[in-house]
């Protein structure tokens, strides 16, 4: 039997106290490695969802979907699809998967700060959940590389503003022409010349006003005579005046003398109105004469039968 | 010289792992040596990394907070306290207060012949003498490391989402990216190595005869300056592990 060393002092208690402290250390070790197992999603039950993306770069295995702003989700494993695609294997665990459903959108977001997002919107609620295995296109908006394109768009923006100021540029022509105009709008000419071009026409167009003003001057006196003519004493209008007051007694002797033939008319009606009565007796008349020749007829007729002197009178039997 | 140190390392870590050296003779011995190795060194440590840990996770917290990127804090706290500062300052402190002492006592013991002695009574020497002091050592370290950690997790919950239970899915969350499984294979393997190398070089050199070369450093300079080369290189390897 070993005696133990004596460098260290033995107490019969310390052998109880290491074992606690052993318990203890060994204790937490494996509360944190438990911790750290729940932490990893060891523990939960998944489903899968597989995005698919023609460029994984950022992606790394570990990192979180996130739905609103909450991680829904773990990336597991990242594979290359035999066309080139990249698969991203995602773990969603059960209990959140109902956020997912068939018409859900998935976006990878890269910022210029920071590493790539995975981000899942789910616009209808109602429609049916995702299932298990799901495979779905994620659609890739990239802050970074948008910056070439960026680049490009202000390249040719420069350039074009460049070939806009050179000095044999259409913009600097017109500008310079601008110039002239101004020039020549504030020469002897001024807007005339600008507007006829050269400096003869502008004088022959001012000799054209000229005339006309004179001209004008003419129109006026003419004016002034022919109102004299028109409305003076012994004008026109005095004339017509008194044509017209003429004319006004014209017409009411006409009218008197229409009146005149109008009651020689209502006589000449009241002639025919009688002349009419006057035939209605004639037909009276003439029944009565018709009249009186037959009782004249059926007299002589009496006469004749009655008379022995009829010629031949009697009646012969066959 | 390193070849006789590395002999002896590995002889010692043998006896480490063999069940024999933990038998009914020893074991009060070595559990002394445990509970006086670890004990007295937890509290103050514990402290020590607490307020540390404050400082640092609100320098972080904060900055990353006025560039806008406080989604980031959280991570780096993590990686920068959790993963690198904790298990080497857990080391360095052990080393310091527990094990440099402890390998000067060896070799005063086998200056003045105690183990010499040991050997004639039938005893070895590493057994009774140097494993139980390496098992203090690796043990120190690895529950420093631990305890500290979840102490600066729990302090950085409460900095950063303060007097609430609601962030912890988050947090978790967090936590569960920066420990994928091979930054925690790296972080244990890191905190293991690092309680081998301050426990195992200052004992064997300690316990092992000085040479007879030109040796101008003492054995314990010696043996410090291989155990801070040795904690850089461990350091040095991790890093490269986790970032590379």
């Amino acid at each position: 039997m070993q005696s133990p060393p004596e460098s260290v002092p033995i107490n019969p208690r310390m052998e109880f106290k290491a074992a606690v402290l052993l318990v203890l250390v060994a204790l937490l070790v494996s509360a944190s490695v438990a911790y750290l197992m729940y932490a990893r999603g060891v523990f939960e039950r998944t489903q899968k969802l597989v995005l698919l993306a023609d460029d994984s770069e950022g992606v790394v295995v570990g990192m979180d979907m996130t739905f609103s702003g909450f991680a829904l989700g773990r990336i597991s494993a990242i594979e290359l699809a035999p066309d080139g695609n990249a698969r991203i294997l995602v773990d969603v665990p059960q209990k959140d998967a109902h956020w997912l459903r068939t018409s859900s959108i998935f976006t990878m977001e890269r910022g210029l700060v920071g590493g790539t997002r995975i981000r899942a919107y789910s616009g209808i609620l109602t429609d049916p959940p995702l299932p298990d295995g799901a495979e779905r296109r994620v659609l890739r908006g990239d802050a970074t590389a948008e910056i070439p394109r960026l680049m490009n768009a202000a390249r040719d923006l420069l350039s074009n503003l460049q070939a806009m100021t050179a000095s044999d540029s259409a913009l600097n022509n017109s500008l310079a022409n601008v110039q002239g105009v101004t020039d020549r709008l504030k020469g002897p000419q001024g807007a005339l010349g600008l507007l006829l071009g050269n400096e003869a026409d502008a004088r022959k167009l001012i000799t054209t006003l000229d005339r006309t003003n004179v001209l004008l001057g003419r129109l006026d006196g003419l004016a002034v005579k022919a109102d004299t003519q028109v409305f003076g004493d012994k004008g026109v209008m005095p004339e017509t005046r008194a044509t017209v007051a003429q004319l006004n007694g014209l017409l009411a002797d006409a009218r008197g003398s229409l009146k005149k033939v109008d009651a020689v008319l209502q006589e000449a009606q009241a002639i025919a109105a009688n002349t009419r009565e006057g035939t209605s007796d004639l037909a009276a008349l003439r029944a009565e004469a018709e009249s009186s020749l037959r009782k004249v007829e059926h007299l002589v007729n009496e006469i004749n039968r009655k008379w022995p002197f009829a010629r031949d009178t009697e009646i012969k039997l066959p | 010289m390193a070849g006789r140190l590395l002999h002896t390392s590995a002889l010692v870590l043998a006896l480490v792992l063999s069940p024999s050296s933990y038998g009914r003779a020893n074991r009060a011995n070595l559990a002394s040596h445990v509970y006086l190795g670890t004990a007295p060194l937890l509290p103050w440590f514990t402290v020590l990394v607490a307020f540390a840990s404050l400082v640092v996770i609100r320098i972080v917290v904060v900055t990353a907070e006025s560039y806008g990127l406080s989604q980031y804090a959280l991570e780096t706290v993590v990686r920068v306290l959790v993963l690198e500062l904790i298990p080497l300052t857990a080391a360095l402190f052990v080393a310091v207060r527990l094990t440099l002492p402890a390998g000067v006592e060896l070799a005063g013991m086998r200056a003045r012949g105690e183990l010499d002695a040991q050997r004639a009574r039938g005893l070895d020497p590493l057994v009774t003498e140097v494993v139980p002091r390496v098992c203090a050592g690796m043990f120190s370290v690895v529950t420093l490391a631990v305890v500290s950690c979840v102490i600066s997790l729990v302090l950085t919950y409460l900095v950063v989402h303060g007097l609430t239970h609601t962030a912890f899915d988050g947090y978790t969350r967090k936590v569960g990216q920066v420990f994928n499984p091979s930054v925690a294979l790296i972080f244990a393997l890191k905190t293991l190595f690092f309680s081998l190398a301050v426990s195992l070089i200052p004992m064997v050199t300690g316990v092992q005869e000085p040479s007879s070369g030109e040796v101008r450093a003492t054995p314990e300079l010696q043996g410090l300056v291989r155990m801070f080369l040795l904690i850089l290189l461990i350091e040095v390897a991790s890093l490269i592990g986790n970032y590379y």
